[in-house]
Formats: structure tokens, sequence, C-alpha cells
């Protein structure tokens, strides 16, 4: 199997709090990814990006034996050294400020997302 | 093998510890090192359910993953503290992963190494009564629950 130390993954989460179950694994790959020393990036876009805005995520509840949430998760990923963007012009889609969001999240354009996608090694689509 | 409990965690005394990165290191009488997860990373992570181990004649750097494992609701590298060459990699981890909850410093050991420079990275590792000290505030500090009886934990004694 090949290595994949270095290899650079990207994810693409459009899923948002509004739908729980969709939120989990694109974060928990990405985890996996980084502890598998790849160079991981989540970008956030369309319903995705309300995920990211301060107080929501731990609302959202993952597995009700356990106290994880998704805030949990983002907190993981971060932790884990996993880049996370969010898109400039979905902020805008849910009238969302730069303060809105929690923190160790950066803002990207639409152009950067192509540069992206064309400078990783794979990307994931949720 | 003498060992401690804390809160319910087994602390080995005669294996060297990364506590912050929850592993151990045994070393064996050929110049090797055994490498495997803590007692209490097991509880910290819950079942496991895959640990995928880097391949031997990997080389490493300390602080680098030498395998990944992942459980219901977590997933993370086991870091590997010491630099040196993997020889081993336990098999029987790829079909029962939750040996490592099970016996995490007997059948569950994680890879062999032989180490680059272990006089040198050993010094950074600790053990003995200062294992279990360190693991006393580690536990405290961290808040970690108790952990379940491991296999064969009476035997250590």
């Amino acid at each position: 199997m090949e290595d994949p130390e270095g290899k650079k993954i990207l994810v693409i989460q459009t899923h948002g709090v509004e739908t729980p179950t969709r939120t989990y694994s694109p974060l928990y790959y990405a985890i996996a990814a980084a502890a598998m020393e790849m160079e991981v990036m989540v970008w956030f876009t369309m319903n995705g990006t309300n995920q990211l805005k301060k107080g929501e995520a731990e609302k959202v509840q993952l597995d009700k034996t356990s106290d994880v949430t998704l805030k949990t998760m983002l907190k993981m990923a971060m932790e884990n050294d996993v880049k996370l963007r969010v898109c400039q012009q979905s902020l805008e889609l849910w009238q969302m400020k730069k303060e809105d969001l929690i923190e160790g999240v950066e803002i990207l354009g639409a152009t950067s997302i192509i540069d992206l996608s064309l400078n990783s090694d794979h990307v994931m689509y949720f | 093998m003498a060992h401690e409990k804390i809160n319910g965690c087994v602390v080995v005394k005669d294996l060297y510890y990364a506590v912050e990165d929850n592993t151990w290191v045994k070393v064996n009488d050929d110049g090797t090192v055994t490498l495997g997860m803590t007692d209490i990373a097991q509880n910290l992570a819950g079942p496991i359910l895959h640990a995928r181990a880097k391949s031997a004649g990997t080389e490493r750097k300390k602080g680098k993953p030498i395998a990944t494992v992942e459980s219901g609701k977590w997933v993370g590298p086991v870091k590997s503290p010491l630099s040196g060459q993997i020889t081993e990699v336990n098999e029987k981890l790829a079909s029962d992963a939750q040996l490592i909850n099970r016996s995490p410093y007997k059948d569950g050991w994680v890879v062999k190494m032989k180490p680059e420079i272990l006089d040198e990275e050993i010094k950074a590792l600790v053990t003995g009564d200062a294992a279990v000290e360190a693991y006393k505030a580690k536990i405290a500090k961290d808040n970690i629950k108790a952990c379940a009886q491991i296999e064969g934990a009476d035997t250590y004694e």
C-alpha cells in the first residue's frame, strides 16, 4: 500500500447543523488523514458554513451514548493540525461575519478553492 | 511485572513512558524496543476497531506515528517515543485490534523497533515510581475516567 504521509487531502463539507449525521464523518476522515501524517484541509461551503458559527456546533450531539458534539470534532480536528477554511461567499449566504466564526477558522475566496483542489492529491466531497 | 493501579489504570513499573503521548517502551535484550499504547490510552480511545501500523523497515523520527488507531469515537496517531527503524509489526492487531484494549502491555504491543539513539532519547521518558507519579498527575489534571480491568493485570505482580 502506498505510504500516505505528506499527501494532501482536501475535504469539502457542504452539510450543516440541520443534518447532524452528515457532519460527523467528514471530520472523522479528516482527523484520520491527519493522524496518518497527511496535510488536511476542510473547506466549509454552502450549508457546511453554519456549523462554524459560534455557539452552534456544541448544540449538535453526535452520539447519544457520549458527550461528543460537533464542537468536539471541530476542536479535535484543529488539535490534529487539520486546517479549517470557510468560503467567503457562503458566509454572506448565512449573514455571518468574521467575528461570528469560531476561533481558528480562516476565510478564503472562491478562487482559492480552485487552486487548492488542483494542488491536492485527493479531494473528498460531502 | 511490578505495577501500580491509578484509578484502575495500570502503570507497569519496568516500562518507560512518554506520558503526554500515552505510549510505552520496553527495552529488549537484543537491542530492540517494543512499543505500545498505555492502559490509559486504550481507556480513552474506547473499543478499538482498527489499528494500522507502519510497515517493517519504516524509519521513524521521535514523535512521528508508528500506527493509526481508530475507535467508534476517536481516531489518532500512536506517536513514536523514539527514533529508529520499525523491525516488526504486531500482525495480530490487523484482525483483532481490541487486543490493545484487553492487553495493552503484553499481547497488544504495536511495533518493535531498532532504536537509533536510545541512550539519548530514553532520558526524556519516565519509568518506575516517576512514571506512577507522572500518571497520577495526568489522570488528575485531565480528569480521566476509571480504567476497566485489563486482561492478566493480576499476574503482573
